[in-house]
């Protein structure tokens, strides 16, 4: 297959829906021109995806920031940024300021899991809302953890807010996080017989990765955070005695959520006397450590930098990122301060992001590939569908496998996910209006169509036959 | 030229002899490699995920030390179903108990491997690719398949049932695996359009991904039409309790039994059970899990006695490693190491096999020490009970344990 070499094949000529070729083979359905596609293709040694890369051209580059960065994008969207230079486009991703969650009348899991893959269809704001998804992957909680207390909202908030500013910050926060409180055990860690399950994850999956510590120091860390706790404070920010004496989960759950009505919030604090006090050594440092201290501890690691910037660049960049480009990512992190927004800045604008062999080199996840066929269509309303879909995709938002999160990209892929997500995609266009699928051919598959996915548009008779292909494709499922 | 996809889907079949013969039997003659595995014995692997507590699982009641490490945590001597005169079993595992007494359970105490890693990833890593240096990329079972099971257009040889990922364990290059979450959701929704053009979609993908998204649509293909022909009929000959609404374990296995009764390929399955990782609140969690383990299990030995199964079909069960011996304050044990596994099944030879652990000699502050290499279980699985290669599964012998009559 010619399209492995990197030239222009067939294949690619077809999609591109270009020149006599394509019409004669029957490809007339592909109306969309164009032009700059067809520019010489990359030297044929230069590596490639096995994709003809449409990355050479301003909108193919467009296209694959937004996908990547975001989530996906209307022809109009679409148009606005590949009429950007790239540099600015990348500055003005990163500059987006988030939208909140619209509030959730009853604020159990499956509502808010919905209200936000609707605001994941929606939201302009889409770099601070993918961040928002990176971060729950990362620092993963689940809602089994929160009974019916409203603080998954809360934490999905926390990754929104923080999710693009300074790592110190935000590990901080999801260490006094009432959701991760719970979830990883922080809540019933003392003094006394500390609780590890927390020190051990921050450590393995959160900042430094296995081998960067000792078993040693899981233990001294587990002793630094004892003591955490989920306290609930008024909108003055003290103490509401919670006493439940006597009252069903219900009847519980429901005089929390009109405290939290009245102005009441749940927060982490670290509670003295369930706290050891005593000298820990910790990653090297010895003294009366506490949370403050383990997370300075774990950012002097050099460990640290390189950890997130791996877990960053196989989820925006690359499935097995070069040990060139992490040190480089995680050198421009670290130098930064640890600043969030200048570690994306240096993954979007590497040379390896937009290098050819990166075109479509990821394999887009459940929620990914659900919002993204959202955004195709237009269609927020299938927020719910989106959540009952998920689960046999392999991915529950906030009812992560473990707490090591989601797998990735080759990791998503078996015969039940993938009937899942072609099942998804019927129930998507089961009913209408939808766009102007042979644009949208172009606008969300950049023109680049494997002979099947061809072959299969050619006997599609109807806009749902055809959105139906393009969604089921490999295509789309890739980014 | 005749694909073995072909094959499958076609009313009669050929032997690469150019026999004829139903396809029912082609399929599991069609599932040996040339120089593989040549019989219609089964495995079925439960992972009990999270690090399940080996020492109020299999409990060592008459072990002072074992009072002592557990205040609130010990099983209760006098609860205990009694092994012998210093180990019996959670009394959560009456089921276990009856097929103990039966003589058709094996209980493996002690089993682990040299310089255990304490993380849930780094040890699942070890069992499921059966390398403690963490080098090998195949995982065991896949390396089984693609070595001595053709998969290959075989889709329904390995089964990873209830679930929607493939196990770690299971996958290799050339392995095919078909995961199947339930027979009603395996297919292809939207009628006959739907049901071409998505395969159509996935032949000869280009690029890194392309012959892993082929395989899964490819596999989903054959394996549905292998699902959805007429053939041998399935209902449970017992009832998988509790309802399979609150035991996701007896859900998947109650496929399980439905695939092993009406496909005659299928050769390996795993199935899956989470939430052993019990820090805190372990009492009540880890009795919850070992009622829906004993029901479970033992529901699927009967259904497969009651299908005339129960000659042909052996499980395991294993866990990424047991807990530490003291308890946290949070009423919950972290993440330990050498911990018990059950063989269960009419060919096995039941009883107590590998050293209760001892709960002073310890290694790394606290933890136990293994009597039994866990690449010893596996040897004995694929090399006596499968009657495959395990050296070039294991990449190297391993001394088996004698479980099989």
């Amino acid at each position: 297959m010619s399209v492995a070499t990197g030239r222009l094949s067939r294949r690619s000529v077809l999609a591109l829906g270009a020149g006599g070729v394509a019409t004669a083979a029957g490809a007339g359905l592909l109306v969309a021109h164009l032009p700059d596609l067809l520019r010489p293709a990359p030297a044929a040694a230069q590596p490639t995806s096995g994709w003809a890369s449409p990355l050479g051209t301003a909108r193919g580059l467009a296209a694959h920031l937004l996908r990547r960065a975001g989530f996906g994008y209307t022809a109009a969207e679409l148009d606005a940024a590949a009429a950007l230079p790239y540099a600015q486009l990348v500055e003005h991703v990163l500059a987006q300021q988030p939208e909140p969650l619209p509030a959730v009348a009853t604020p159990g899991p499956q509502r808010v899991v919905s209200a936000w893959y609707a605001h994941m269809a929606t939201t302009t704001a889409q770099f601070p809302e993918r961040m928002t998804l990176f971060w729950h992957g990362v620092l993963t909680s689940s809602f089994r953890s929160a009974a019916q207390l409203p603080i998954v909202a809360q934490q999905n908030a926390l990754f929104r807010d923080r999710g693009r500013g300074d790592l110190r910050s935000l590990l901080l926060a999801v260490t006094y996080d009432p959701l991760m409180i719970r979830y990883l055990d922080l809540q019933q860690s003392t003094a006394a017989a500390p609780n590890e399950n927390y020190s051990r994850e921050l450590m393995e999956l959160f900042t430094l990765g296995p081998g960067n510590y000792t078993e040693t120091d899981v233990r001294e860390g587990a002793r630094a955070l004892s003591g955490i706790r989920m306290v609930l404070v008024d909108a003055n920010g003290s103490p509401v005695p919670l006493a439940r004496a006597g009252m069903t989960a219900q009847q519980y759950a429901a005089h929390i959520a009109q405290l939290v009505a009245q102005g009441a919030t749940f927060k982490g604090i670290l509670l003295r006397r369930q706290h050891d006090a005593g000298t820990k050594t910790f990653l090297g440092r010895s003294g009366n450590l506490g949370p403050e201290e383990v997370v300075d501890a774990i950012l002097a690691q050099p460990a640290c930098a390189q950890h997130v910037a791996t877990r960053a660049l196989t989820y925006f960049c690359s499935p097995a990122p070069s040990e060139a480009l992490v040190t480089s990512v995680a050198n421009a992190f670290r130098s930064s301060g640890y600043d969030v927004t200048a570690m994306m800045r240096a993954i979007f604008t590497s040379d390896d992001f937009v290098a050819a062999a990166n075109y479509r080199s990821l394999v887009r996840s459940p929620a990914d590939y659900m919002v993204a066929a959202m955004r195709a269509l237009g269609r927020p309303q299938l927020a719910a569908l989106a959540t009952r879909s998920g689960p046999g995709m392999d991915q529950s938002l906030y009812d992560p496998p473990n707490v090591a999160g989601w797998p990735g990209n080759a990791g998503w892929v078996s015969s039940a996910a993938w009937l899942a997500r072609v099942n998804f995609a019927e129930r998507a266009v089961a009913r209408g209006p939808m766009p102007d699928a042979q644009s949208a051919l172009q606008t969300q598959l950049d023109g680049v169509l494997s002979d099947s996915t061809h072959a299969v548009l050619s006997r599609s008779a109807s806009e749902s036959d055809r959105w139906y292909a393009l969604l089921a494709s490999p295509e789309f499922n890739l980014k | 030229m005749i694909t073995r996809r072909d094959f499958l889907v076609s009313g009669l079949t050929a032997t690469a002899a150019g026999v004829i013969v139903p396809p029912v039997l082609a399929k599991s003659v069609f599932a040996a490699t040339a120089d593989g595995i040549h019989n219609d014995r089964v495995l079925v692997v439960v992972q009990l995920a999270g690090g399940n507590d080996g020492l109020n699982t299999v409990v060592p009641y008459a072990d002072p030390a074992y009072m002592d490490a557990r205040p609130t945590l010990r099983v209760q001597p006098g609860t205990v179903l009694a092994l012998d005169s210093h180990t019996g079993l959670n009394p959560a595992l009456t089921g276990l108990k009856r097929l103990y007494d039966a003589g058709e359970v094996a209980v493996v105490q002690g089993v682990g491997y040299d310089n255990p890693s304490y993380s849930h990833f780094e040890s699942m890593y070890v069992w499921e690719h059966a390398d403690p240096a963490r080098r090998q990329t195949d995982g065991w079972l896949g390396t089984l398949l693609a070595k001595q099971l053709d998969t290959q257009g075989h889709p329904l040889t390995a089964c990873a049932l209830g679930d929607v990922s493939t196990p770690p364990e299971m996958l290799a290059s050339k392995a095919e695996v078909s995961v199947i979450q339930s027979v009603a959701a395996y297919q292809v929704q939207g009628g006959a359009s739907r049901e071409s053009a998505a395969p159509a979609l996935y032949r000869s993908t280009p690029g890194a991904y392309g012959a892993l998204f082929d395989s899964a649509l490819s596999t989903a293909e054959t394996g549905i039409a292998a699902l959805h022909a007429p053939g041998v009929a399935y209902s449970p000959a017992v009832p998988y309790t509790p309802s399979s609404a609150a035991s996701p374990l007896a859900t998947s296995l109650q496929l399980t039994a439905e695939m092993i009764v009406t496909q005659p390929s299928v050769k390996v399955c795993h199935v899956l059970l989470s939430g052993f990782d019990t820090h805190q609140d372990e009492v009540r969690r880890q009795t919850a899990l070992l009622q829906q383990v004993d029901a479970a299990l033992s529901a699927f030995m009967q259904d497969m006695a009651a299908h005339g199964q129960a000659d042909r079909v052996v499980l395991m069960t294993w866990s990424e490693f047991g807990r530490r011996i003291h308890e946290n304050g949070s009423q919950g044990t972290d993440h330990g190491a050498a911990a018990p596994l059950f063989i269960l099944g009419k060919p096995v030879k039941g009883g107590l096999y590998g050293e209760t652990p001892s709960l002073t000699d310890t290694i790394d502050s606290g933890n136990l020490k293994h009597s039994v290499d866990f690449r010893s279980v596996y040897q004995a699985v694929v090399g006596d009970w499968l009657q495959g290669d395990a050296a070039s599964v294991l990449g190297g012998a391993f001394p088996a344990l004698p479980l099989f009559r």
